[in-house]
């Protein structure tokens, strides 16, 4: 097979992937706009959805209890899943199998399972009322996982000879993290931060049991379905995903010019 | 202090070393992960009586997931339908993957953020944009017959909408698992595989895909475990008789408030999603993926 051939199938299947991917997306947006928003087509526009989302002050308080879950969520389990890739591949331990075993389990549990167990704890057992910070915590148990599979597959042919030659020569630990390892692996923590942000900012089977009557954007999308799906939620959603492609635009202009690679090395990467 | 701290660390071996570091993340899953689902396991062998818990040792719940045949009708179901939509998530990552790993240029991290940005939508909100795109006067059909071409009548509320919703879902997931294993991979070898006279297609199976072997088993374990619980896709997608066991195990804890029932079907598919994986991480060859951590660098 030809390169340009070779080429050109792989590129029709991402363009295929991505279309997939963003004609949801592109729905919303349109209904957002329309009168009908179940079925909008064609479309009478309108703006009314957004004139609400501004009134409406349990969306803010969605908004803000979501962003509070995804960032504490991420910071916490990517904190926790550094220390544990590192320690996992740097040092041999009997107890190694153990560890990794009790770091590998959340895989094998899913959302649903996670909420209710932590639901049954709470609820049952502790007599603890739903809220945030157990939402958090419960949502970090799922991050973990995944943070701990993006960093370690990042880290993964690490080369450790780096470090060492550091404490070679008479840097310590910490030093050595900062100034040696830290420099290195930084993208897989910034994915992994990512990643986790946006799958616990949005999660919906574990926050549904573990947050009680706090109310965050998917459990607010959730609540909505019994009386048909609100307008405003497809304008906040139309809203977020235009800032987050906005930046992606911007981030694209700046990668074309070439005046900020955002890690990309010409000749190195190519 | 540092210095002193640093003189003490010193003196630790490497086994000990392990432990301390490890601890917190240990103790964190422990308290969160661990206590949690061991408060599962106790409930799922007590009695609920009209929305009551009964302290009452049995194993009536289990004989109950097992033996009801609606249960192992949603269980097939719903093993069914998670491998075949891992499978075929693994199927179309790899080409995307690869694609933007060898033709992306100084765009790859534009195009896999790309693959991110539809999980800022909320999964509720995605799945019903779906039924307005696979619906009967949805964007899909709307589009063909712009084209003079037939709708497609029967495409919302069948087990083909529910695969389809959750290839929707989880694909961005499996390529971004391929993608940064493709990242670390050095290509080199396979240009090596080639001067010494493999073909395209030899070379990608003996070098490049047991290479990626990890990275291919983590995109499916994420793609498969959800699958296997997910309750929200079907509920929308799957119609009437597209029942998946995560819903059936859903409604024992809100509707029919059957708590140990319910607790009783999660250790199951805990079990099943254990056994499921287990078999296919036995088929990873740890030393032909190209491992460097835990003391084997030289």
């Amino acid at each position: 097979m030809s390169k340009t051939l070779h080429k050109t199938l792989l590129g029709c299947i991402t363009l295929l992937a991505f279309v997939f991917l963003y004609v949801p997306i592109v729905h919303i947006t349109l209904a957002s706009f329309s009168k009908d928003i179940v079925w909008p087509y064609p479309i009478r526009f309108t703006t009314a959805a957004y004139a609400k989302l501004f009134e409406g002050t349990i969306y803010h308080d969605a908004l803000w209890n979501s962003l509070l879950l995804g960032l504490g969520t991420a910071l916490l389990s990517t904190t926790l899943a550094t220390l544990a890739v590192l320690s996992v591949l740097k040092y041999r331990s009997r107890w190694k199998g153990l560890v990794l075993f009790l770091f590998v389990a959340p895989l094998f549990v899913a959302d649903v399972l996670l909420g209710i167990s932590t639901l049954i704890l709470n609820g049952l057992f502790l007599e603890i009322p739903g809220n945030l910070l157990s939402a958090i915590l419960a949502n970090t148990v799922r991050a973990f996982t995944y943070a701990l599979l993006i960093i370690a597959t990042q880290l993964y042919r690490y080369n450790w000879k780096l470090d060492d030659a550091a404490m070679v020569f008479g840097a310590g630990p910490v030093r050595t993290f900062l100034e040696i390892t830290l420099p290195g692996i930084w993208p897989a923590l910034l994915g992994a931060f990512i990643v986790t942000f946006i799958l616990s900012f949005n999660n919906l089977d574990i926050s549904f049991y573990t947050l009680g009557a706090v109310p965050t954007m998917p459990s607010v999308a959730w609540g909505s379905l019994r009386f048909g799906i609100k307008p405003e939620l497809y304008a906040i959603a139309a809203l977020v995903n235009g800032a987050v492609l906005l930046c992606l635009l911007a981030m694209f202009i700046l990668m074309k010019s070439g005046r900020v690679g955002f890690g990309y090395k010409a000749g190195r990467d190519d | 202090m540092t210095g002193a701290l640093f003189r003490r660390w010193l003196k630790l071996d490497a086994n000990h070393r392990f432990l301390l570091l490890t601890a917190p993340v240990v103790m964190f899953l422990l308290a969160f992960f661990v206590v949690p689902l061991l408060s599962i396991l106790i409930v799922s062998l007590w009695r609920t009586e009209s929305y009551q818990l009964i302290i009452d040792w049995n194993l009536d719940n289990y004989a109950a997931v097992l033996t009801e045949p609606s249960y192992r009708t949603f269980m097939l179901r719903s093993l069914t339908s998670a491998l075949i939509v891992s499978v075929v998530c693994v199927a179309l990552a790899w080409p995307i993957a690869y694609f933007v790993i060898r033709y992306g240029g100084r765009y790859k991290l534009l195009l896999v953020l790309g693959l991110a940005v539809p999980f800022l939508t909320g999964i509720v909100l995605r799945v019903i944009a779906l039924q307005g795109v696979l619906g009967p006067i949805g964007l899909l059909n709307l589009g063909l017959m712009q084209l003079g071409l037939q709708p497609v009548q029967s495409l919302m509320f069948t087990k083909t909408a529910t695969v389809v919703g959750l290839i929707y879902l989880f694909l961005p997931f499996v390529t971004t698992a391929i993608y940064l294993s493709l990242l670390n991979f050095d290509f080199k070898l396979l240009d090596a595989a080639k001067v010494f006279g493999a073909g395209n297609i030899r070379a990608f199976w003996e070098v490049t895909w047991p290479l990626n072997w990890v990275g291919t088993v983590i995109g499916f374990a994420l793609t498969f475990v959800p699958c296997l619980a997910e309750s929200v896709t079907p509920r929308f997608l799957g119609g009437a008789d597209g029942t998946l066991y995560g819903m059936a195990m859903g409604s024992q804890f809100s509707a029919t408030g059957t708590w140990a029932l319910g607790a009783a079907m999660g250790v199951v598919l805990f079990v099943v999603a254990g056994l499921t994986l287990f078999a296919i991480s036995r088929l990873v060859d740890i030393k032909r993926s190209g491992f460097t951590g835990a003391g084997s660098r030289d």
